[in-house]
């Protein structure tokens, strides 16, 4: 019962938030709104029992993500006091689409017995995960790294104006 | 319901906890105000109350009664709502705080992990709040606490991970546990641990924008950072949630890394947490009556130049300290 009314708060809270995303018209209003889906979905995966993959979520993506967005915000206006306005057109496209996906990811969620039939038991805590990752997957993981750092080192080269 | 129901348990705990941290911090105010009086020789406040006792008392009342100003120009929603999410998100932090032994709201399987991404999530409020003032000032200030916090995140995960090498686990109750009898974590292993900690707690004092590490509030250059434009009790919920984050920071390094609860001839426990959690908080004290800030760019330069290295180098020795014992 407990558990329901949990899943019922934060699915709502999600929906609203992530509506507003799109819905609203003031840029630092959508970005706010998107760090509350985030959260949201984060404690949704504290409801799940996977607590390492909601810490990591608002860790990297509320903590690093949004706070870059916020920077791209602050860094790109021009003129204090200026509202940023954006509007999505064309609803009613948005809006099939939007169903079409939905559609798509229930079905290929319930087509497959492995991930229908799924429990909340069955899923790996947060040791087997890093057993997994910095065992098994150690090479994909490190090459995982070594791209995003390549990454950075060229954003960092394209946005330089002068070689030193 | 019993008091093992989770549900019990977690708001019973909860609300002692929060109601005792937010005690201590009414009264840290008072301390500190007597604190830096003597450290400058003069006496402090005195005359609410003996030796000036009532002064927090007395300041929450002037702050009730202080007109209510929103400013005209500023994002309402978003201007009224940053101080309350301020203290919100440095509260939630307590969740996973030990306070005595099986003292402790959730002693989650990523307690730590938690603890660092509630007190990241802090980035948001002081932002939300530079920005919707809609003042100069408000905005460099928020911007510059962005910065500094999401920079000094960095070595402050790196120098967690430590103890959290250590001790083999996520768990803050682990962590405490791994400490037990008298093996505490800033003095053993000898080296990686003790820097762990100063840089744990440094990098923490940045966090929460304390001396010297608060250019996000510099007086001289941006009159009061992202609280210029608040009044009456939303200045005081952002002054609340700053000694707060403090408190709980100094509470967060006194269990990871000097034992937590445990102490000699302890009973409870309880009053060692509070005196390890008291002497740092304290040092911060000390701290911030004894040393100047440091500029912009020599803040970058020990985040990037100094920290982050440590930080890293302080990870490989304890995990070489951990596979070669």
């Amino acid at each position: 019962m407990m558990s329901w009314i949990a899943f019922t708060v934060i699915a709502g809270v999600i929906l609203t938030a992530a509506l507003q995303v799109v819905q609203s018209e003031d840029l630092v209003r959508t970005v706010f709104w998107l760090a509350l889906t985030l959260i949201g979905t984060a404690s949704l995966f504290v409801h799940l029992d996977a607590e390492f993959l909601a810490a990591v979520q608002v860790l990297l993506y509320t903590g690093g993500v949004i706070t870059l967005m916020l920077f791209g915000i602050m860094l790109t206006r021009r003129g204090a006091g200026v509202r940023i306005e954006h509007g999505s057109k064309d609803k009613p496209k948005a809006l099939a689409c939007g169903i079409a996906l939905f559609g798509a990811i229930v079905y290929s969620i319930y087509s497959d017995k492995q991930t229908a039939n799924a429990q909340i038991s069955d899923m790996a805590g947060t040791e087997e995960l890093g057993q997994l990752v910095l065992g098994d997957l150690v090479l994909p993981f490190e090459l995982l790294s070594l791209l995003l750092l390549a990454a950075m080192v060229g954003a960092i080269a394209l946005a330089r104006k002068v070689d030193p | 319901m019993s008091f093992e129901n989770p549900w019990v348990h977690g708001i019973v705990l909860g609300m002692i906890i929060a109601n005792v941290a937010l005690g201590i911090t009414g009264y840290s105010i008072w301390f500190e105000r007597k604190f830096a009086g003597r450290m400058q020789n003069r006496p402090g406040p005195t005359e609410v109350g003996p030796w000036g006792l009532l002064q927090p008392i007395a300041d929450v009342l002037k702050l009730l009664q202080k007109e209510d100003i929103v400013p005209r120009s500023a994002d309402k929603a978003l201007f009224n709502l940053a101080p309350p999410l301020t203290v919100f998100a440095v509260i939630g932090t307590m969740a996973v705080l030990p306070v005595a032994p099986g003292w402790i709201i959730a002693d989650l399987e990523i307690g730590v992990l938690f603890a660092l991404a509630m007190a990241s999530l802090l980035v948001f409020p002081v932002w939300m709040a530079g920005w919707a003032s809609n003042n100069k000032y408000a905005l460099l200030g928020g911007m510059r606490s962005a910065a500094q916090s999401i920079s000094y995140e960095i070595p402050l995960l790196l120098s967690a991970t430590v103890p959290i090498i250590l001790a083999d686990s996520f768990r803050i109750g682990d962590i405490v546990e791994a400490q037990l009898g008298g093996n505490l974590f800033a003095f053993w292993p000898p080296g990686p641990g003790a820097l762990a900690f100063i840089l744990f707690f440094l990098c923490s004092l940045a966090e929460s924008n304390r001396i010297p590490f608060d250019i996000p509030e510099a007086e001289s250059e941006l009159v009061a950072g992202v609280t210029t434009e608040y009044t009456g009790m939303k200045f005081g919920l952002f002054y609340l949630a700053e000694y707060l984050h403090t408190l709980i920071i100094s509470a967060m390094a006194a269990a990871m890394f000097l034992g937590g609860c445990d102490g000699p001839g302890a009973n409870d426990g309880f009053i060692w947490m509070l005196i390890k959690t008291l002497v740092l908080f304290i040092s911060i004290f000390w701290i911030r009556w004894s040393y100047m800030r440091f500029r912009s760019d020599q803040l970058m330069a020990i985040c990037w130049k100094l920290f982050l290295p440590l930080g890293l180098f302080l990870v490989m020795a304890s995990a070489l300290w951990v596979h070669w014992t």
